[in-house]
Formats: C-alpha cells, sequence, structure tokens
C-alpha cells in the first residue's frame, strides 16, 4: 500500500520549484485554495516515520500526517534540491534524522506565531 | 398543533443537583470547624502513573457535580454505587451514567487523616489553591486497583466485541486518568461553601444548567441542539451544526448550544481559551446568528471513551436543556480503540455488554435528548461546495476534512483557506498563539494549565 506526505505550498515555496518538473505536479484542493505536492512512499518508509516521530500518525485519507515542522520543512527543501517527487527524497530526509529530532524537540516547546494583527480581537 | 411541539427535557434523574452554599456566614463556620479538628486536605491534581504530569484535577467533577452538569450525581461514588456503574452503568437509583465519580486520596495521606481521626461519618473541607473551596461528606472509604478500575471502565475487545477494537493502554488518554487515580476513595457528598471565579475568557462562557435552561427561556428556545467541541472549529463543524440544526419539531432547532469541554486535554489539541473564543467568533463573525448559536462550557478532564462519553454528553446537555444532542463519526475519540460509528451504534440499537440492550433513550432510567447522527463532510470539487456525504454522491472526488490536515497547515504557519477554516476563527488561534507560543497543548501548556486552573477562590472573610 502506498502512503502519502503532503506538502503544503506557499508562495516562497512555490516560487523555489518554479521551472522545475516538480511545478508541473502541483495539485489545488479546496476549490483551488490549497496548493500542494504529494510524495507517495511504502511501507517501509512509513513505518521509518512513524518510528522516528512518536506524534506521526496515518489519518483516514491515508496520509502521513502530525509530523514535526522540521520535517516538513527538510522534506520540501530536499524536493526543490532534488527536483523530484520520488521516495529517494524521502530517504535523503530520514538520512538526516538526528539533525530533525533535535530540531522537532525545540519545536514542541515554541513555535513561531505567523505575523498577523490580532490586535482587533485581544 | 401543540402536541406536534417538543418540550424541554427534564434533568436527568428528574431534578438539577445544586450543591452550592452562597451564604459566606455559613461557609465560613464549617470551615472554622473543620480547621479546628484538622480535618482539611488540599486537593492535589492526578499525576500521570508513568511520567508524572498532571491528567487531571478533581476540582473539575466537584464543579460539575454541584452545579448540576452530572445530576444526579451529588459526589464521589460508593463502592456499591462504583460496582453498578461498571457493571451496569446505572447509578443505584436506577439513572443511567457512564463514568465512576471519584475522589481519590494516596495511601499516605490517608494515613494523616487517619491520625487526626478523619473517617467515615465525618466532614472534610476540600482546598483549593491553598483556600477553602469545598466539603466532602464522607459515607465510605474504600480501597481500589486503579488498574482494574481503568480496563473495568473502558471494557475490551472481548468483553465490548460491538464496539472495542484495541485493548485501551497508556496511549489512551482516558484510560491513563483512570489508572492513575489514588487508591484510597472518600465517598460521599460534595457541597462548594466558596464559589470560584473564573479567570477571563472562561467568565464568558460560564453557564451551569439552571442558568442555560433560564437563557433558553429568555430566548424563546422551544429546541436547543447540543454541540460537543473540543476543538477550534472548522467550517466541517461548522455545517454539521448547521446541517443537524435542521432538525427540530415542526421547525429546525431554535438554538445551537455549544458546549465545549474544559480540561487537560492531549498533546495537539487547540488550547481551552483559544477553543471557546473560536467557537464564539463563528457567531462574532456571523457565520451562524448570534440569535441562535450560544457558546458554553463544562469542566471535564476529557476521557475519550467515545459510546461512554457521548452518555456523558447527551446527560449534561438534557440537564442543560438541551432536546436534541448531535453525534458525528468518531465522538470523543481517541485513536482506534472503537469503532468510528460506536456512539451511533449505541444510541441507534443500544451496546448491551455496556449494559444497553436497546438505546439509552428507550431503557428506564435513560435519557430524554434526542440524539441527531450525522455522517461526515467532505469538500466536493463537482458541487463546489462542503457537502453533506449522506447526499453528495461525487465519491471519487471528494476532499475530506482531517483535523490533522488543518493541524499540519497552522503548525507549519500556512493559513488554511477560508473554505475549510474561517480566517476570523484562524485569527484566534493566533491570539492565543502569541500569549501560549505555541498554537496547540504541549507539556508547557498542561503544567501552565494545573498552575493557574481555570479559577480562583476568592477569601471567604
Amino acid at each position: 500500500m502506498a502512503y502519502i506526505l503532503e506538502v503544503f505550498l506557499d508562495e516562497s515555496r512555490l516560487s523555489k520549484i518554479k521551472g522545475t518538473p516538480v511545478e508541473e505536479k502541483i495539485d489545488a484542493v479546496f476549490g483551488g485554495q490549497l496548493k500542494l505536492v504529494r510524495v507517495e512512499v511504502g511501507e517501509e518508509i512509513k513505518d521509518g516515520i512513524l518510528k522516528a516521530f512518536e506524534t506521526a500518525r496515518i489519518d483516514s485519507r491515508g496520509c502521513i500526517t502530525d509530523t514535526p515542522v522540521a520535517f516538513k520543512r527538510a522534506l520540501f527543501e530536499e524536493i526543490a534540491k532534488q527536483k523530484s517527487l520520488g521516495e529517494e527524497v524521502v530517504k535523503a530526509v530520514l538520512d538526516k534524522i538526528d539533525e530533525i529530532k533535535a530540531a522537532a524537540a525545540k519545536e514542541s516547546e515554541h513555535l513561531p506565531p505567523p505575523d498577523i494583527d490580532t490586535s482587533d480581537i485581544e | 398543533m401543540a402536541e406536534l411541539y417538543f418540550k424541554r427535557p427534564m434533568p436527568h434523574g428528574g431534578r438539577l443537583v445544586e450543591r452550592v452554599i452562597k451564604d459566606k456566614k455559613a461557609a465560613k463556620k464549617i470551615v472554622d470547624f473543620c480547621e479546628k479538628v484538622g480535618a482539611v486536605y488540599d486537593i492535589k491534581p492526578t499525576l500521570h502513573y508513568k511520567r508524572g504530569v498532571p491528567v487531571r484535577n478533581v476540582y473539575r467533577e466537584i464543579m460539575s457535580v454541584c452545579y448540576g452538569f452530572f445530576s444526579p450525581v451529588e459526589g464521589s461514588m460508593t463502592s456499591a454505587e462504583l460496582e453498578s456503574v461498571l457493571t451496569k452503568r446505572k447509578l443505584l437509583n436506577g439513572w443511567i451514567f457512564p463514568y465512576p465519580i471519584l475522589f481519590d486520596i494516596s495511601k499516605e495521606d490517608y494515613e494523616e487523616l487517619k491520625k487526626k481521626g478523619i473517617g467515615s461519618g465525618d466532614r472534610l473541607l476540600l482546598k483549593l489553591k491553598g483556600k477553602p473551596f469545598a466539603i466532602l461528606d464522607i459515607e465510605e472509604i474504600y480501597e481500589i486497583d486503579p488498574a482494574e478500575l481503568a480496563d473495568r471502565t473502558f471494557g475490551t475487545p472481548e468483553t465490548n466485541p460491538e464496539v472495542v477494537r484495541e485493548k485501551f493502554d497508556d496511549k489512551h488518554p482516558g484510560w491513563v486518568i483512570y489508572r492513575s487515580h489514588q487508591p484510597i476513595i472518600l465517598a460521599g457528598k460534595y457541597t462548594i461553601i466558596n464559589e470560584p471565579i473564573f479567570k477571563s475568557p472562561f467568565d464568558r462562557f460560564w453557564v451551569p444548567p439552571r442558568k442555560c435552561r433560564e437563557i433558553f427561556e429568555e430566548k424563546g428556545w422551544r429546541t436547543a441542539i447540543a454541540h460537543q467541541t473540543r476543538n477550534v472549529p472548522h467550517v466541517g463543524h461548522e455545517m454539521l451544526m448547521k446541517t443537524a440544526a435542521y432538525t427540530g419539531d415542526v421547525e429546525p432547532c431554535h438554538g445551537i448550544l455549544v458546549n465545549a469541554i474544559i480540561g487537560v486535554k492531549r498533546r495537539g489539541d487547540y488550547p481551552d481559551e483559544a477553543i471557546l473564543e473560536a467557537h464564539d467568533m463563528v457567531n462574532k463573525a456571523g457565520y451562524i446568528s448570534p440569535e441562535r448559536h450560544m457558546v458554553t462550557f463544562t469542566l471535564w478532564d476529557m476521557r475519550y471513551g467515545n459510546p461512554l462519553e457521548s452518555l456523558l454528553h447527551g446527560i449534561i446537555r438534557q440537564n442543560m436543556g438541551c432536546t436534541h444532542h448531535m453525534f458525528g463519526r468518531d465522538h470523543a475519540a481517541v485513536g482506534e480503540y472503537y469503532d468510528t460509528y460506536a456512539t451511533q451504534i449505541l444510541w441507534l440499537k443500544g451496546i448491551p455488554s455496556y449494559g444497553f440492550d436497546k438505546p439509552p433513550t428507550e431503557i428506564e432510567g435513560g435519557l430524554e435528548i434526542r440524539p441527531q447522527n450525522m455522517k461526515e463532510f467532505w469538500y466536493c470539487p463537482h458541487c463546489k461546495e462542503m457537502a453533506y456525504s449522506g447526499c453528495c454522491n461525487h465519491i471519487k472526488e471528494k476532499q475530506k476534512l482531517s483535523g490533522s490536515l488543518i493541524r499540519g497547515l497552522v503548525a507549519e504557519g500556512v493559513q488554511p483557506p477560508p473554505i475549510i477554516m474561517r480566517p476570523e476563527v484562524y485569527k484566534v488561534i493566533v491570539k492565543w498563539w502569541k500569549k501560549f507560543g505555541y498554537p496547540f497543548v504541549n507539556e508547557k501548556y498542561v503544567e501552565y494549565k494545573e498552575k493557574e486552573l481555570e479559577v480562583d477562590l476568592p477569601d471567604l472573610d
């Protein structure tokens, strides 16, 4: 069975894959309002991710979710670097697992909030 | 026409439990007496039996009992009542109730009380944050095995094959709460003698059952449908509320009562403050008229018991005066312990192994609140709308909403598109994210919650 890792794309990420083969594989969901790319992985890689991250789970869509932001960030960087959505990009990320785990540990304490003005609802 | 109208249901058990002494002089006399004889106990949080982090504070249960949310329960259960709840999910007076409600203390604390001569028949002053809070009139003292209590509370795939799919373990927060109980139980009625003052934003949403029924009367809500939540609302939740509320009697339900469960939650849930204000934003921003939508909460460290939790939800919201309760898939669930539709099975057919050979609305001592069982919502690119899965037949094209999808977006700092989360609701998440430095419940937030709680205690003098 194939499992899916979804990588969401904002403007900054879109610019980094512009003109690459990955750009052609961008999907738009929810009425075109959310852009993403999908990486398919097999059982072995899926098990590796679940083992590496306690929070990771498979949702009702067969997607691997609740992985640390550090993992997702590294995954996108690898996609942009290799210009690919193949399983090899995940393997490359898992090769740096100790570094990602260290970043993830810090993330469980603090995540910088987005720069959105909330003064009107304070 | 009148015969077609639904009546507001009576409180579960026939009357609302209200065990709150408001006369400060009377309260002070009780405090003075208890302090004189040394019958004083400082409430301690329940700590995870392995990891030592807070998983419950019994003060929340005392509040929910004394203000009538759990009517007809009046206090910590006796051994006979506990046995009755575990075997039949009924109190000794015959009214259904799903969970053990217990005041548990350690053996060491019990030895201290014994040294002071405190035992059955005595009154114990319970302090919270060092201040008088409530009293417990001790009827019985007995010992439990917390591991056995946890297993019997939730069941097993062998004992409850209709709905339990996996053995409960320490990944299940509700099982952990019971497993982490202390072994000595002080049974007896609770009475609050010093009403806590809620902090902001909880103060705006504290509506105990009697008050709630009065508000329904003032608003002219003959019918009201309850929405259970432990989450900030995405558009799927909003559609669930709007669509489920089309039920009613001769017209759609007059009111939608959002009742959030406030207490210790699992990592990855949203902070309680964000949950309440985000739901409130649904009406403030006009997605559901405030004339028809009200946000409230119940204090309870959630047990995530799917069908059992739905029974407690039915009891709470019937006590608050609701005529209907919406139930979706995986109601109050975590992990794969239960069948996805376990709650709906209970309310449609009953679950004999839990003591319900018929739905809880059809058995003696059961509930009057009507279930509104709902399937899920998804985004359909063909219909170009958030569609009800029971109607939309574009199965292959559906785009499922999931809480984890939205959590993933939020964590990455990507604003969820308006079609799945209203921008005003997202703004509330960001507001509390700035305050706590994190958008979700983490260890730091759990520690903060236990230190602060939702309330302060006033001085009695």
